[in-house]
Formats: structure tokens, sequence, C-alpha cells
């Protein structure tokens, strides 16, 4: 396979964006990916999107060729990939392979998601009935996405001693981090106790361990080494990427199911751990290399359980590492130096664009405001509805 | 019709004669339960995948818990709403089931507490009666989970 790198990254502001449709928030974060590559639609050979369910796409998912019909119409293949909040990272394997390939020198891949207000709202077309898990989670029982992370989390509180002020914890060190990001939403600082006085939602996550939802675009242009000469800064390789779904026996309490059957020597959240461990395995190193991990911290728990489930610390380390500065961007692992999703708020489809837009700007040395000094590796780690993982491994 | 009773959906539960039970299946091929009732099996090393109807008597022990302090959005129908515990109770079954709980006082919840299934009324509504969902109350018959 041949060797692939990153040519230019891009990014819209995390925040709500009324007045700009979609679609729009896609072109200004494909713009600024060119841009930083220096390219143009010109040598892009491909299209790849990450498709929302919310909006645009002509209805039917068809983000990529809305996209080119809309700014470049050249006849370029568009491949539009559903992954529900993991989109982004299997349009990035997507990509990766149609370039590793050799079919193509350079593939542009997006997410742009402008979030719906409220809760999440189920599909159209979905039964009322049993089959349907996400009719029958709220009428049999009104659990809340929230509900599912609080289970764990309290879990947790029990197997490990995790206190509340660590889990709080947690939430302040996304919003140090992301104090000095333009690109997040929420940048004002917190006190473990103003995590602690915000509103019970689901004990024991408060509202501000919960991640809020946001509008967003995140842009990424990908090539061959080809263009690596006209690409004027070191270059980022692509050296690890895949893809992974559910395990039979998982214990994690997966949205939106409402019972599993649990087998011993399952990995817990299996479809992230199995892409992650693909993805490490493809770049010859292990988790203990890792010097940056990006992962979708949708609550304050995942934030303490992800990297022990990766095997970067033991099973009950985070809480110490958390809590003596090791996930700071100047510890052992920079943990989301940029701010999370707990910053940002979710942007479903975009947000795992956005990391390896972040582990980028990290690994170049170019993450103003919030740079990990001197980090060659980074790792990113997402969950979707529907048993999605999906992870990459950047190097420089 | 308000003295008729209904299940809040379908195929969840029944009412016996010795109460509430949840409606499973069981592989014949692996011998799994599973929980609601699936379209297959899903263990990857089972090809024969045929299901079998069973009831679970739904007796285990308190896994994980939460409270929900927000009313959760329509689809969730509830009279007298007020903050209730959610919890994840493991079954002898080799399943982990969530389910509201019943009975219990919201600030003394103990992880590893033995639980049995009951059913209860959510709300009362016009055409279906009273509906009835199944939620895990505390066991005091002291009996061990088999
Ligand atoms: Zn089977």
């Amino acid at each position: 396979m041949k060797p692939v790198y990153v040519l230019g990254v891009g990014a819209h502001p995390w925040g709500k964006w009324p007045q700009k449709p979609q679609v729009t928030l896609a072109l200004d974060a494909l713009r600024a990916a060119f841009a930083d590559a220096g390219l143009g639609w010109q040598q892009v050979e491909g299209l790849v999107a990450a498709s929302s369910r919310f909006e645009g796409g002509m209805g039917w998912g068809l983000h990529a060729n809305e996209i080119v019909q809309t700014v470049s119409e050249q006849g370029i293949p568009c491949i539009n990939v559903g992954g529900a909040c993991a989109a982004g990272a299997i349009a990035v394997q997507t990509a990766w392979a149609m370039i590793a390939s050799g079919q193509h020198e350079a593939v542009a891949v997006v997410g742009a998601e402008r979030m719906p207000k409220g809760f999440i709202p189920r599909p159209p077309g979905s039964q009322d009935d049993i089959g349907d898990s996400d009719y029958l989670r709220w009428v049999a029982m009104g659990a809340t996405n929230p509900a599912y992370w609080a289970l764990e989390a309290q879990r947790r509180f029990h197997e490990f001693g995790t206190t509340p002020e660590t889990l709080a914890l947690a939430a302040v060190l996304m919003r140090n981090n992301a104090a000095g990001n333009p690109y997040a939403r929420y940048r004002e600082p917190l006190t473990v106790a103003e995590v602690l006085a915000s509103p019970m939602v689901s004990d024991p996550l408060h509202l501000l361990q919960i991640c809020p939802v946001s509008d967003g675009a995140a842009a990424l242009l990908l090539g061959s080494e080809r263009f690596l000469d006209r690409v004027a800064r070191d270059p980022v390789q692509v050296a690890g990427c895949a893809v992974g779904s559910g395990q039979f026996g998982d214990p994690a309490r997966r949205i939106p199911t409402i019972a599993n059957n649990v087998l011993p020597g399952v990995a817990h959240t299996s479809e992230v751990v199995g892409a992650v461990q693909r993805a490490l395995g493809m770049a010859g190193i292990g988790p203990g290399d890792v010097d940056i991990l990006e992962m979708a911290d949708n609550s304050a728990w995942h934030l303490l359980a992800w990297p022990e489930l990766f095997g970067i610390v033991e099973p009950g380390q985070s809480d110490w590492m958390l809590a003596h500065g090791r996930y700071a961007r100047d510890g052992d692992l920079a943990l989301n130096p940029g701010g999370g999703f707990l910053s940002f708020g979710e942007a479903t489809t975009a947000q795992a664009v956005l990391q390896v837009c972040e582990l980028t700007w990290q690994l170049r040395g170019e993450a103003e405001g919030r740079q990990v000094s001197g980090a060659k590796v980074g790792l990113s780690a997402v969950l979707g509805l529907g048993a999605n993982g999906g992870s990459v491994v950047l190097k420089r | 019709m308000l003295d008729q009773t209904s299940f809040v959906v379908d195929g969840l539960m029944v009412e016996g004669p010795d109460g509430a039970r949840l409606c499973a299946s069981v592989c014949d091929g692996c011998g799994t339960v599973y929980f609601p009732r699936p379209v297959s099996c899903r263990n990857p090393e089972c090809s024969s995948k045929a299901l079998q109807d069973r009831l679970l008597e739904g007796r285990g022990t308190l896994y994980s818990f939460t409270i929900q302090r927000y009313q959760p959005p329509a689809l969730f129908r509830i009279d007298n709403w007020a903050p209730y515990a959610l919890g994840l109770v493991e079954l002898p079954e080799g399943i982990r089931v969530m389910g509201m709980l019943s009975g219990f006082d919201l600030d003394t919840i103990r992880i590893g507490e033995r639980v049995k299934l009951v059913s209860e009324c959510l709300f009362t509504d016009p055409e279906r009666g009273r509906v009835m969902t199944y939620k895990f109350a505390p066991d005091i018959s002291g009996r061990a989970p088999r």
C-alpha cells in the first residue's frame, strides 16, 4: 500500500450558526483545508462526506454530491458514508484506502453538521414497536442518552472509588484545554465547584459533565507522496486507520438498547477498542507510544474510561492520572488538548474529522493557544450509533 | 375502558399467575438467552440460530443505577412525573437489563442489592386503560438468584 499524508486541514468554528446552511459550513471548512495544503479543487480526485441525517444531502445523504454540484462540477467520485457520530472516521478510512490503493492521488474528506434543538429526534419511518430499540427505550423506561453514561459512571464509582470531584476534574480539564482554542464553543474556565454546582441531570452526571450539541464543520485533504514537495512543512502521515463494529458479549451499555448479553473477556466498547487496536497495529506502535489522544468525550466518564480501555493506562488508573496532571497538555498523555466534545458540543458527523484536524495541528506545532510540545504520535477514537467505532493514528 | 390494562409495548412482558415475566428467547444452538426477543441469535460462533420463546422471572442483582432528574421527551408517557431511578440489573441468564426501579428510596440505592421484577402502571389512557411497564423492586424474599 502507498503511504498517505495529511496535506491540508481546516474547520469552521463550532457554535450555533442559524444563518449558515450546512453546505456553506462544509464549503468554509473545505476552503480552509485546501488553502492550508496550497492546493485547490483542480487537484482533488475524490470527495468523501460523512453524511448527516439531519439536513442537506438532497434528503438522501448525498452530501459530497451536493457540495461538488454547488462549487465545482468536475466529474470526480463522490462517496457518502453513514456511521452516525463515527461517520467522520469512516470517511477518513475510505479516503485513505482510495489513495493507499494507488487509485487516486488526492482525496478530500468533509463533515458538516447543524444539530436540531433538544433531544435528537428518531428518524422518520421508524416502527413504533418492540423491534425498534430507540422506541422501546423511551416508552418502557424513558432512558435518555445521559442515563446510559450515568450507569457506566455510577458503576465506576463502585468499582474504582472514583469521586464526584475527580469526575468534575475531567470536565474542568476540557475547559482549560479549550481556553485558547478559537474553534471551541465553550472557552470560559471552570472550577470543580462550578461543575458540581451545575444541575444534576442523571446521577452522578451534572449538566457540565455532558456534551451539548453544536453546529460545525471540518475538512481534510489527504494525498500521496506526489504532493509532498508542494507542501511547505513537515508532513504528517496517516500511519494507521481502522473502523470496527461491536463484539458479541460486550459489557458496554450501548445506546439505544435496553439489555445486552455479557460474556467474560470481551472488551468494553469493543467497536472502538477494536478500531484503536487495529489502527495502532497498522502503525506498528503500542498504546504507550501515544502522545495525544483525541477521543469522544460524550461525558466526563468517557475521559476516565477510554484511556484505560485502550491500554494506555491500567484499569482504574485514570483517576490518579487526572488528579496529578498527567492528562494535561504537559502530562504523559495529552487528553483532548483542544477541549474535546465537552467544550465544542457535538456536531455528530463533523466531530471525528475535527479530531484528525486537531491532531494534525498539534503534530505540526500549529495549535496556537493549546500546543502540546514535542508531540510525535496522535491517536483519535470515536464511537457512533449502531456500534460503529473509528480510529486514526497520525505520525510526524 | 379504565378497568382494562395493557402493556406499554406488545411483546415486552406478560402477567401470569406468579407475577410479571419478561418475554425472552433462548437459542437452541448456543443456549444464549435474549431479551427483548431478537430477530436472530447474535452469537458469531453459533450457526444454528434457532430461537425458542422463554419467559424470564427477572430476579437478579443491581449492577448500576442512576436517577433521572429531568423529564424525558414526550415519547415517554408517565402520570404524575417526578424524578425516578433507572437500574441496570444482572440476571442469572447472562443478561444485563435496564429498567425503572420501584420501591427504593432514591438516596439509599446500593449496587449489589437483590431485585425482582414487578409490573406497574405508567399512565392511564382512555383507549388503553392502565398502561403497564416492568420495573425492578427490592427482593425481600431473601432468595438468592438462581
Ligand atoms: Zn445461538
